[in-house]
């Protein structure tokens, strides 16, 4: 992985976390959106503007790929560069998660 | 068909959030917009009364059909495009957060689209403005040239002061407000 991907998506914002995280099945924009709606009891909501823009950059950097079509969708997954990234993102959150209780 | 108006409003690049809620307001008195004709022409038809959400998004004719599903996936309902803007609504009632209201949820994809009309509009009337309206403006000091050439290059020449100082300084601020 080279130090401009890194820099560019650590530390993530929440809007591409939970796209990269829902790739890990295939999907297409407006089900991610529902997926995180779901996961964030409605908190989270990622318009399509921004969705269409973050899988855009997300392809075109390849953390994620071109899946299938499905009734004029694309389907995207994530690729073993985006598994990677979503992985030390994982962890710097984790880390965050731990170290905040312990103040607590 | 029910009963139609034609309005004619102006509305710079700048301006999109003023057309949106304009837009709404119209809704809100029974009044839809069905067709934008450029550059300043907007046809509405009799409707019953809603608070329906007009939402203009600035792609430069660069929509491809993905966005366009993945857009209307979203209950977006399209209106059509007027030079490079899209044109969307959707009711008030179906939205249940702020966000399902917005065609961008963060202020990084807000700012990039400041950023392209920046750079597809502003750049172009700033090199028409240098190019041409300028060295005609200046040619009106020349004795020689008609007054219908003076007139008009006058009015040129302040209209895209106007054009210039009005639409930088207006993207510059709400970009500004995103940062």
């Amino acid at each position: 992985m080279n130090d401009k991907i890194r820099r560019i998506y650590i530390p993530m914002t929440e809007t591409g976390f939970y796209i990269l995280f829902c790739l890990r099945k295939p999907q297409h924009g407006y089900g991610i959106s529902q997926q995180v709606k779901q996961m964030t009891n409605g908190e989270v909501t990622i318009s399509p503007g921004t969705m269409y823009g973050t899988l855009s950059k997300m392809e075109k950097d390849g953390l994620i790929e071109f899946f299938c079509e499905e009734n004029k969708r694309k389907l995207y997954k994530i690729t073993s560069l985006g598994q990677e990234i979503l992985n030390i993102e994982i962890s710097r959150i984790e880390r965050l998660y731990k170290n905040s209780r312990e103040e607590i | 068909m029910g009963e139609t108006k034609l309005k004619i409003r102006f509305y710079t690049i700048a301006d999109f959030k003023e057309e949106e809620i304009w837009l709404r307001e119209e809704h809100k008195k029974g009044w839809k917009l069905t067709k934008m004709v450029p550059p300043y022409f907007y046809h509405f038809e009799k409707c019953p009364p809603e608070d329906v959400i007009y939402r203009l998004d600035f792609r430069n004719n660069k929509e491809n059909e993905d966005y366009m599903q993945m857009v209307q996936d979203y209950g977006w309902e399209y209106l059509g495009h007027c030079v490079g803007w899209l044109y969307f609504r959707k009711s008030t009632s179906s939205i249940t957060n702020e966000n399902d209201g917005e065609i961008f949820s963060d202020n990084t994809s807000r700012a990039n689209m400041i950023s392209h009309i920046m750079k597809t509009r502003m750049l172009p009337l700033l090199i028409i403005f240098l190019s041409c309206v300028i060295p005609n403006a200046l040619k009106m000091f020349d004795s020689a040239v008609s007054a219908v050439f003076t007139v008009f290059w006058s009015l040129m020449l302040v209209l895209y002061i106007y054009l210039l100082v009005h639409c930088s300084l207006k993207l510059r601020a709400l970009k500004k407000d995103l940062e």
